[in-house]
C-alpha cells in the first residue's frame, strides 16, 4: 500500500500456522492483510498486516528462538497491546466471537483506562487499553497507592 | 477507531534490560513504574517515532489463568515475538554501538534482496532485535525474479 510508512517499530509474531493466524486476526481485531510471500512449496514466508499506523509481521516458527506459545506451553515472550479511542468492549466482543479466550474481561483501572485481555487460538496474548478519564502521572500514583512513578531510570 | 499497536517485551531483570537498550540501541526511557519491592509494574521506552512496554516476567500464571508471560532466559532462548526497528539512516554504526555495548550480534549489517540493510541481535536475556535500513526499492516482480517467491497482498 503506498499510502502506508513504516513505523519505528513492527512486531514479527510466531506461528505454527500463519495462513490460519492471517485469518482469524482480521477475524477477530479487523487487521488488514497488506503483504503475503508464498514459498515455492505453498507455505508462508512472510506476511504482514496493518491496522492504523501499526504493522505486524505474522511468520512461521522459523528457528528455535522463534516458536509459538502452542510450542512452549502457552508461554509469551512478548505481548501485544491494542490502544484504541473508542470501542473497546465491541473489539472485545469480535474477538471473543471469532473464538479468542478471554484472560481478563473489560473492566476500569484505577489509572484511567478500560482494559481487557485474551489469548488467540495459537496462545499469543493481546490486551486492549482505551483511555476513559485522562490523569496525569501523579493522580496515578495516588490512585495506584504505594507506588514510584518517574520518567527516568 | 483509532488503534496502536503497543508490543510488550518480558524480562526477568526489566531494569538491567532498560539500561542495556539505553545503552546499547538508543532507546529512551520515558516511564517507570516500581512497586516497594523495587519490581517494575509498567515501564516504557521510546524507538525512533514509537513506543515499546517493558514488563517484569510473572512470578504466577493464575494472574493470566492459562496463559503466562516469560523471558527467553526462562526458555532456553525461545521468543514468541521479535521486534523489528525501522531505521531512517546509520544503520552500520548503530550495529557497532551494540556490539560494543556487549549485544550478542547473530547477523551483521548485509544487504538483502527486498531492499533492506539488515542486522541482527540477541539481548542480555534472549529477545531477538532486527534492525533494517531501506536502501533498496525493488519491484514485486524483481523480488520474486531473485528469491523464487512470490509475492501477493492477500492470501
Amino acid at each position: 500500500m503506498s499510502d502506508f510508512k513504516r513505523p519505528s517499530i513492527t512486531s514479527g509474531v510466531s506461528y505454527r500456522d500463519p495462513k490460519a493466524a492471517l485469518t482469524w486476526l482480521e477475524q477477530a481485531f479487523g487487521f488488514e492483510p497488506m503483504m503475503v510471500v508464498v514459498n515455492e512449496d505453498g507455505t508462508i514466508g512472510h506476511s504482514e498486516m496493518r491496522f492504523g499506523d501499526s504493522m505486524i509481521f505474522v511468520g512461521h516458527e522459523y528457528d528455535a528462538k522463534h516458536k509459538s506459545p502452542a510450542s512452549l506451553d502457552g508461554v509469551n515472550t512478548q505481548s501485544l497491546h491494542l490502544q484504541v479511542d473508542s470501542g473497546l468492549d465491541a473489539l472485545f466482543e469480535r474477538a471473543k466471537k471469532a473464538g479468542a479466550k478471554v484472560l481478563r474481561e473489560p473492566a476500569d483501572q484505577f489509572y484511567g483506562e478500560r482494559s481487557a485481555m485474551v489469548a488467540d487460538p495459537e496462545g499469543h496474548t493481546w490486551s486492549f487499553g482505551q483511555v476513559i478519564k485522562a490523569m496525569s502521572f501523579d493522580e496515578m500514583a495516588k490512585a495506584g497507592g504505594h507506588q514510584e512513578i518517574r520518567e527516568r531510570l | 477507531m483509532l488503534t496502536t499497536l503497543t508490543p510488550v517485551v518480558f524480562y526477568r531483570d526489566p531494569i538491567a534490560a532498560m539500561r542495556f537498550l539505553e545503552a546499547a540501541f538508543g532507546f529512551e526511557t520515558t516511564a517507570l513504574v516500581t512497586d516497594k519491592e523495587g519490581r517494575v509494574g509498567h515501564a516504557m521506552m521510546k524507538v525512533g517515532e514509537s513506543e515499546i512496554g517493558i514488563g517484569q516476567e510473572w512470578a504466577s500464571a493464575e494472574l493470566l489463568g492459562p496463559a503466562s508471560l516469560k523471558s527467553p532466559v526462562s526458555l532456553g532462548g525461545a521468543g514468541s515475538q521479535f521486534i523489528r526497528v525501522q531505521m531512517s539512516e546509520g544503520l552500520d554504526a548503530h550495529h557497532e554501538r551494540a556490539r560494543a555495548a556487549g549485544a550478542t550480534i547473530t547477523q551483521a549489517p548485509a544487504d538483502q534482496f527486498y531492499g533492506d540493510r539488515t542486522y541482527r541481535a540477541l539481548d542480555p536475556e534472549g529477545h531477538v532485535w532486527n534492525f533494517a535500513q531501506t536502501v533498496a526499492t525493488p519491484t514485486d516482480a524483481e523480488m520474486e525474479k531473485v528469491s523464487g517467491l512470490t509475492f501477493k497482498t492477500s492470501l
